[in-house]
């Protein structure tokens, strides 16, 4: 009888393989194509021109993810010491954002920093901008702040930053507590306690959040595009652009996403090692 | 001590919750702002919730947007429990080789999967579309279509793939931490499968279904890149109608409809959190409830009932999504792909009144943008509306149908300067929509000298506040301009300097953006003291900041005319040519060139127009506007049209765009 359940899987892998790798092979065909569609590796010898599009992108990202889990992580820590009413409340409240389209909020943003926007009102109003003038001798009629590499990654931290918080704080708050007492009752302090303990039983929620936050980041193209004004493409922009934007080339375009997908698995796949052995716990 | 550390803490929270929230709270704000601005407060008013119910575009996205991310939950959560429940049941090898695939979706970048299906649908529709010729060929019993596109359909698709994985990775845990032996033991009691799934398995991972459903619900609703490039232009996800106002202005009306939605789900969350809490406190009152329904499902009659409810429910569902599919194919409708800021919408409302044909406007960013959605079957139009170099490419490529002059007595009224020009010397394929001219807009309040060459554009004085086109032809054309050479030129060294200069330039950091119609906003909201753009753009800007000053360089520039053409194999033939004939007659004219401010082929139109100004707005046209509106012979002179590239020099034109760009 028991063969009977497993048959459920089969129309989900009909599907996957329709809808999941058959797309994703035909990328690859892309990929090694010409325009004429014979076969050619001239979209990968391009590839060391593009090398600062992937080096600026990878940092951003990286600087991003990096922000993420220094606020994030805590964040989540300290909610799981919460009573559960506080911890429901939170969780929503982290969840809730999502609900506006991340293209409005991302929007929302360009009001607070644009030359003449909210900040800058504030500032001038607040007499903050004559100070620093007076101070440094400059005339700055405002701070510049959007269309800077600053804003993109001001960006991505804040459309991002719940991808982090949800799979931290869904491992730390199933922490069994009596292994954190019986740390204690040995005689580990605070500090011991969150470094030999809380932490690596954390580790794969860091992971998972590590992942969630670094892929999305890596391949935007709307958030680069609206608070970095374009003149500083990233790899998103690029792919777009051989796709739907300004320069047809889908050859390109999927050689590129090629490349990405690839440095993208094997930093995963490395990032991973170090929480060998545990289950991924990519739970929202 | 302890309470030291906690409100720390707390205060820390705090500050995080606070830079989640604040922008939140400014769309929300901004919603009851009374002018259209995001940053300036001009007092409390209602009226953008009141447009927002009359804004077709805004009301229908929502409405797509909701659809498919209720579908999509609806057949993931379905699908995916199902799945589950057979990964589940799968040794143990091959379980792992399907969770990697299965997580491909959630791993993946999510510009990867888009391009991906994208490619993959396009390449099924070749495919399709020569089947159906060899099937309806051998056979005449069924006649199958012979044309798919994207659309619906295939965003739909597009989000049960992505939604499915996070759906069963929330249902998988539950069915490991459920007992194995359970469904054993149930079967060996003699229970099905099926019913082995319904007493012992469901109960067990409901839990973990409810919250796979909400995951998927919430990545479809927040979905943007899937979407944009599964979805086709005959559909657009609210994200997509966001992401084409973001490139020229939002309005307001999206800050009401984002509040709408942010205050049902809030209230929403609210009720089902209250009601989980006191379910907590009380839990054991609604279990009887419970057990009773369960017990009178379990009878023979309920069992019938059961099985009834389930049988009507998927036949309802399947009829509404064949009616809701139907429904929009069976109207009379064409669709229109313009660029932004480029019709009087009251037209499309007046053209729909009058003809009983929907109108799907959709807008291009650039010719080249346009060029890339028709090649990539991105875009599904029956007329668009190119510049004059992109109609002679098009032609070229045997992308456009010839129009049916007879069904457009209306071209009849179209100026002789504007008939048989370059792109189209035979009057086959084109009806003029506007003409206009490129210059340089500039914030006297920002630079006080005037500007009369292109050197501005290039000049190191007015670094961090020069906005440059977002498009190889135009941003090329002025550096080719300053340098005193052919806005046509094909020798690539000429070129190759031209790509230079803008390289340095871009690179002494000029430029603040590239940016194509978020000019608007940036020069409208003083954020930028220089721009290149179109001529009528600029009277509309200026009707919103006085400061802004327009001239044609020296040099030269371009001039350009943007002519309504019908791509090859429009479903829609016949609509679109009673829109081309509505458009090119003389009142939509005349109404047009008031709102976008772009000069009228219709010569009674060009002619009439000022008497036409003084009478709706009661004072005479400013000659200087009209000079801008439609220039002179005297600055024609001075312009150049673009004509159509050797394909070389156009590859040329994109790799060196995308070397720009780095």
């Amino acid at each position: 009888m028991k063969p009977k359940l497993s048959r459920l899987a089969v129309p989900y892998v009909v599907w996957m393989a329709l809808f999941v790798v058959a797309p994703i092979v035909l990328v690859v065909v892309y990929a090694f194509s010409s325009a004429g569609g014979g076969f050619t590796l001239e979209n990968f010898s391009r590839m060391g021109t593009y090398a600062v599009v992937f080096g600026r992108s990878f940092k951003l990202a990286l600087i991003a993810t990096f922000i993420c889990l220094l606020i994030g992580y805590p964040v989540s820590y300290w909610m799981s010491r919460e009573g559960p009413r506080f911890q429901r409340t939170a969780m929503v409240l982290i969840m809730l954002p999502m609900w506006i389209n991340f293209l409005l909020r991302t929007y929302s943003w360009m009001s607070i920093l644009e030359n003449s926007g909210l900040l800058n009102q504030l500032f001038q109003r607040i007499g903050l901008l004559d100070l620093y003038n007076r101070l440094t001798g400059s005339s700055l009629p405002y701070f510049p702040m959007m269309n800077s590499q600053g804003a993109v990654v001001l960006g991505m931290v804040y459309n991002y930053l719940p991808f982090m918080i949800l799979p931290i704080y869904s491992v730390i708050v199933k922490l069994d507590g009596s292994l954190v007492e019986a740390a204690r009752d040995l005689g580990a302090n605070g500090l011991n306690v969150f470094r030999r303990v809380i932490l690596p039983l954390s580790l794969p929620g860091v992971l998972s959040g590590i992942t969630m936050v670094f892929v999305p980041s890596v391949s935007t193209f709307a958030i680069s595009k609206m608070l970095g004004g374009g003149t500083e493409l990233l790899l998103g922009d690029l792919i777009e652009q051989q796709f739907l934007g300004g320069a047809y080339n889908p050859q390109l375009g999927a050689a590129i996403s090629l490349v990405m997908m690839i440095i993208v698995v094997v930093c995963m796949v490395v990032v991973n090692r170090f929480g060998e052995g545990e289950e991924q716990a990519v739970i929202l | 001590m302890k309470r030291q550390r906690r409100t720390a803490s707390r205060v820390l929270m705090a500050l995080v919750f606070l830079f989640l929230y604040a922008p939140i709270f400014l769309l929300i704000i901004f919603s009851f702002n009374r002018g259209n601005s995001n940053t300036v407060w001009t007092g409390f008013s209602l009226d953008w919730y009141r447009s927002l119910f009359q804004n077709r575009l805004i009301m229908r996205s929502v409405y797509t947007t909701l659809l498919v991310s209720l579908l999509a939950t609806a057949i993931a959560t379905v699908a995916g429990t199902f799945a589950a429940i057979g990964f589940y049941s799968l040794r143990r090898r091959s379980r792992t080789v399907l969770n990697t695939v299965n997580s491909i979706p959630m791993m993946n970048a999510d510009i990867v999967t888009g391009v991906a299906m994208c490619l993959f649908f396009v390449a099924f529709f070749t495919f399709w579309g020569d089947f159906s010729v060899w099937f309806n060929g051998v056979q005449h019993v069924v006649v199958l279509p012979g044309r798919l596109t994207l659309g619906f359909g295939t965003l739909l698709i597009a989000h049960v793939t992505f939604n499915i994985p996070y759906v069963i990775l929330s249902v998988g845990p539950k069915l490991r931490q459920m007992d194995k032996n359970l469904v054993d033991a149930a079967q060996d009691l003699g229970c099905t499968w099926m019913q082995a799934f319904w007493k012992v398995i469901l109960p067990e991972i409901k839990p973990g279904i409810a919250s796979g459903a909400l995951t998927a619900f919430t990545m479809s609703v927040d979905d943007f890149i899937i979407s944009y490039f599964t979805a086709g232009s005959s559909s657009s996800t609210l994200a997509m109608t966001i992401y084409g106002m973001t490139k020229k202005r939002v309005t307001p009306e999206i800050n009401a409809v984002s509040t709408l939605l942010f205050i049902t789900v809030l209230f929403l969350l609210v009720i089902v959190n209250l009601r989980e809490a006191r379910a907590e406190r009380s839990g054991a009152e609604r279990r009887p409830v419970s057990r009773k329904l369960t017990q009178l499902l379990d009878t023979p009659r309920g069992r019938v009932f059961r099985r009834g409810a389930a049988v009507v429910l998927a036949a309802s569902f399947l009829a509404a999504v064949v009616l809701l599919t139907g429904a929009t194919n069976a109207q009379p409708m064409v669709n229109v792909c313009s660029w932004g800021e480029y019709i009087d919408e009251d037209l499309i409302t007046q053209f729909e009144e009058e003809t009983g044909i929907v109108v799907n406007y959709q807008t291009a960013e650039s010719n080249e943008a346009l060029y890339s959605l028709l090649k990539s079957g991105a875009g599904d139009y029956d007329v668009v509306v190119p510049s004059d170099y992109m109609i002679s490419q098009l032609i070229e490529e045997d992308m456009l149908s010839e129009l049916d002059y007879g069904q457009i007595p209306n071209y009849a009224l179209i100026s002789q300067r504007f008939k048989g020009l370059t792109y189209d010397p035979q009057e086959r394929y084109t009806v003029p929509y506007a003409w206009g001219t490129v210059g340089i807009i500039y914030n006297t309040s920002m630079i006080a000298e005037p500007i009369t060459s292109w050197s501005a554009l290039f000049d190191s004085k007015y670094a961090g506040n020069v906005l440059m086109f977002r498009n190889s032809r135009d941003a090329m054309a002025t550096a080719l301009s300053y340098l005193g050479y052919s806005l046509n030129t094909t020798v690539e060294t000429e070129l190759r300097e031209a790509f230079q200069l803008l390289k340095d330039a871009k690179n002494r950091g000029v430029y603040q953006s590239f940016v194509m119609d978020e000019i608007f906003q940036k020069l409208e909201g003083g954020n930028a003291a220089i721009g290149v753009y179109y001529a009528g753009d600029y009277l509309t800007m200026q009707e919103n900041n006085e400061d802004l000053a327009f001239v044609i360089p020296e040099e030269g520039s371009n001039w350009f005319m943007d002519a309504m053409c019908v791509l090859k194999d429009a479903p829609h033939y016949d609509e679109a040519m009673a829109w081309i004939n509505f458009i090119a007659s003389t009142e939509a004219n005349l109404a047009n060139m008031d709102y976008i401010w772009y000069a009228s082929p219709n010569q009674e139109a060009l002619e009439q127009y000022p008497a036409y100004y003084e009478e709706l707005y009661g004072e005479p046209l400013d000659p200087e506007t009209y000079d801008i509106i439609a220039a002179p012979p005297e600055i024609l002179e001075r312009c150049e049209a673009y004509l159509v590239l050797p394909p070389e020099t156009r590859k040329l034109y994109t790799d060196l765009w995308t070397e720009l760009g780095i």
